[in-house]
């Protein structure tokens, strides 16, 4: 009985003792779960292939897509769409708003391994302003760049510029700002730049034009130290390969993800979404909100060089009908007539009200008298291969013959469009898709204003239009400055220089074993791992 | 007698084909020649809210991804596409014609012309009618022109070698020998007599012309949206293969019957006026 006791303390003691001397079960079973996330590749099927990879160069949604993985910014949007420094540590406004002093965060590598610091900063900065969009928007206001010591930079603006740190953190092609390496920027100036030397998480190996770009992982990359939340905080890059195709067929993407020759698909058709979601070994990905699709007017000739004809456009249209029409599924678009989603700080419930989704053929064809309208067939302008252009196209012809307007189609390849519509004749209407993801209400004044993009709108309205974003420009109070685009807003649906007729999401497809990916507007790949 | 056996079914059987594509295509002509009396339906108008449904007793052919009625879409889609067939033959066998006679009948000018022609030739027909679409824009009567510039070449050689072979002749010396001019020579002597191969000629293209205006209305560059046209049917319908898969299958079924019972009168018409093959039967 003795024995059978020694032997029981015994075997409690050894269990004991293990209890004490083996490590914490669980955190090895987790550094052993975070070791097991690293490696393979992912194959992403892009929509559209790319002319180059030089962001600041392009209109190009997709080269900011992809190339977020290679640069970053000073200042990134998070979830909610509010910047956070990113490669910057800390930043403060002085002087009335005229001097943003930026703080950089120390040890941040290139994937030279040289570390980052003002002069490279610096060196973008000056690039950025240059030859980027929103740059040159920015440029006439700015004074000067100044470097304070190798991890402080000044900018220096000659009046208040309110819509800064949102600019450079812009989710939008074109806007974005960047930090890429001084070399480059001396190697290439204005030029085309085709060598990548960015701090992002992943380096770029190579692009085949039109086949694909494949990126590798920085081993060296050192992470931002806030919690991450969509392209701000921390980037961890599992994912050993990151290649990205160029597949223009939606159908062989789809195809192509069901096979698994692809992880990642990019816009796929709608129509199939219960499909998708039906099958075990699929993810679909909503993006919303995500796309406006736009109505826009040539208002430098007749008719919609006159208000009322432009109001009338929107009476004419039944727009419920246009969303089936253009996209389908009505769990993928709703009608919104302010050009910030609900939960933007910069939203307007009261946007259009009134004439927004009013739908009155009468009304219109009052306005349309009202403006001398002298039946002349409008020319619609548009894409053939976007799927929204040119079903939007189609519907808008069919919606306005019932009031009594002759239609002209002009579907053509997208190159063709562009320059087209460029010119101050030979349209009329053009239909085309603005990212819902604006950073500042102050981007708008890249669409609206006096001549401004493809409007050929000049007359005292417009002159008015300028002035709005004049006032928005230098007011740094987010109520005053609320208060300023509400009336832009107003007196946009008073004028209708052209108008947003609804929001719709994009349909993207991720393969089940991708973990942890995120649904954000631009798809990215850091902080993601294959099960 | 097994090989006689054999030959009188292959003769049977073709006989049948050219009277099974013959009803077809009075058929298919008579659909749409009264396509208004027969669907209620216009091929245009939208109907959003009743979009990709499927077929029934109200939309034979379900609807579209507009709400559009399949059935009237693919009917006046088929009227487009034979109007342009027949546009299309009628351009080819004049321009065909009035340049193989010219190649054919003078001499001097045979080696200018067919240079010129090869030329066009050695690019493949498609190429050249998307490039032609592609400056003047699409649409149907771009298309035509385009269709039938890229056609007209075959045309002219098959005249011309028609008329090589016959101009020699000794019907053809004599009616020289009395005076007849050239132009009566041309029209009343020879032309009559190889206008066998230009019928024959002229059904292939026709098939042809339907399936290459399908083909440039699928690639976006033929009949403009919202027209209805099969090709450009099947192109928009892509998207839908899996969901609503009768918006692709309806327009591609035509284009195969169109395509199909017109070649089919070719060969037979080939065979009925061909004297070799004739003497066979």
């Amino acid at each position: 009985m003795k024995k059978l006791f020694n032997i029981s303390m015994t075997v409690l003691m050894i269990l004991f003792l293990s209890i004490i001397l083996i490590p914490d079960d669980l955190a090895v079973i987790e550094a052993q779960e975070n070791q097991e996330r690293y490696g393979g590749t992912i194959n992403i099927a892009q929509k559209m292939a790319v002319a180059h990879l030089d962001s600041d160069n392009s209109t190009d949604w997709l080269i900011t897509a992809m190339m977020n993985h290679v640069y970053e910014g000073l200042f990134e949007f998070d979830e909610n769409l509010q910047a956070q420094p990113h490669l910057a540590k800390d930043y403060e406004i002085t002087d009335d708003g005229r001097k943003y002093t930026v703080e950089l965060r120390k040890g941040v590598l290139f994937h030279n391994g040289d570390e980052m610091t003002s002069d490279d900063v610096i060196a973008s900065f000056n690039r950025w302003l240059e030859v980027n969009g929103a740059g040159s928007t920015v440029e006439p206001y700015f004074k000067e760049v100044e470097k304070v010591d190798d991890y402080t930079v000044n900018f220096i603006f000659e009046e208040p510029y309110a819509p800064f740190i949102n600019i450079l953190a812009s989710p939008v092609s074109n806007q974005k700002f960047v930090v890429r390496h001084q070399d480059i920027i001396e190697e290439f100036g204005s030029n085309v730049i085709t060598d990548h030397i960015g701090t992002g998480p992943y380096k770029y190996v190579d692009w085949i034009p039109d086949r694909n770009l494949r990126l590798e992982r920085f081993e060296n990359y050192q992470p931002s130290p806030l919690e991450s939340s969509y392209y701000a905080g921390e980037r961890i890059p599992y994912i050993e390969n990151i290649v990205y195709e160029f597949i223009t067929e939606p159908t062989v993407r789809v195809s192509g993800l069901q096979t698994g020759q692809f992880d990642f698909a990019e816009e796929v058709p709608t129509d199939q979404y219960e499909m998708f979601e039906a099958n075990p070994e699929i993810e679909p990905v909503v993006i919303y909100p995500d796309q406006m699709a736009m109505f826009i007017m040539n208002n430098g000739q007749p008719p919609f060089d006159n208000k009322y004809a432009r109001q009338a456009m929107v009476y004419a249209l039944d727009l419920e009908e246009l969303g089936y029409s253009m996209i389908g599924n009505p769990e993928f678009w709703r009608l919104e007539a302010s050009l910030h989603e609900e939960g933007n700080p910069w939203h307007s419930s009261t946007a259009g009200e009134g004439i927004y989704n009013n739908h009155d053929p009468e009304k219109a064809k009052e306005l349309l008298e009202k403006a001398g309208y002298d039946g002349t067939p409008l020319v619609i302008l548009s894409g053939q291969d976007d799927r929204v252009e040119r079903r939007g196209a189609i519907a808008i012809k069919d919606q306005l013959s019932e009031i009594g307007v002759e239609v002209e189609l002009q579907l053509f390849d997208r190159p063709t469009v562009v320059e087209r519509r460029a010119r101050e004749e030979g349209w009329n209407i053009h239909l085309s898709t603005f990212s819902k993801i604006v950073p500042d209400p102050q981007i708008h004044q890249g669409w609206t204003g006096t001549n401004k993009w493809i409007l050929n709108w000049d007359d005292e309205d417009s002159a008015k239009m300028d002035e709005i974003f004049a006032r928005m420009m230098v007011e740094t109070d987010y109520e005053a400055r609320y208060e300023i685009v509400e009336e832009f807003y107003d007196f946009m649906w008073e004028t209708v220089p052209y108008f947003n007729m609804l929001d719709f999401s994009r349909l993207n497809l991720v393969n089940s074993s991708v973990q942890n990916f995120q649904e954000a507007w631009q798809p990215f790949f850091w902080n993601v791992w294959f099960e | 007698m097994i090989i006689l056996f054999l030959k009188n079914l292959n003769k049977l059987i073709r006989k049948n084909n050219f009277q099974v594509a013959f009803i077809i295509i009075i058929l298919i002509l008579f659909l749409i020649t009264f396509t208004s009396l027969i669907t209620e339906f216009s091929p245009l108008e939208n109907n959003s809210r009743n979009r990709l449904q499927s077929p029934s007793f109200t939309h034979y052919m379900g609807t579209d991804e507009f709400g559009r009625d399949v059935f009237a879409r693919v009917l006046y889609g088929a009227r487009n596409s034979i109007q342009v067939g027949i546009s299309v033959v009628i351009l080819t066998i004049i321009f065909g014609g009035v340049v193989g006679i010219l190649a054919g009948y003078y001499s001097k000018l045979d080696n200018i012309i067919m240079r010129a022609l090869d030329g066009i030739m050695a690019f493949p027909g498609i190429i050249i009618a998307i490039s032609l679409a592609a400056i003047w824009g699409g649409g149907k009567y771009n298309i035509i022109i385009a269709l039938s510039f890229s056609y007209f070449p075959k045309m002219a050689r098959i005249v011309r070698s028609s008329i090589l072979s016959i101009k020699d002749l000794e019907y053809i010396e004599s009616a020289k020998a009395i005076g007849a001019s050239n132009s009566r020579i041309i029209f009343k002597h020879i032309l009559k007599n190889s206008i066998s191969p230009i019928m024959v000629q002229a059904s292939f293209n026709f098939a042809r012309a339907i399936l290459d205006e399908a083909a440039l209305s699928f690639l976006g560059v033929g009949i403009m949206p919202p027209n209805p046209s099969l090709g450009g049917m099947i192109s928009d319908a892509r998207s839908f293969i899996t969901v609503a898969p009768w918006i692709i299958t309806f327009p591609g079924i035509f284009i195969v019957i169109i395509v199909l019972s017109f070649n089919l009168i070719g060969d037979g018409l080939r065979d009925l006026l061909d004297p070799h093959l004739q003497n066979n039967y």
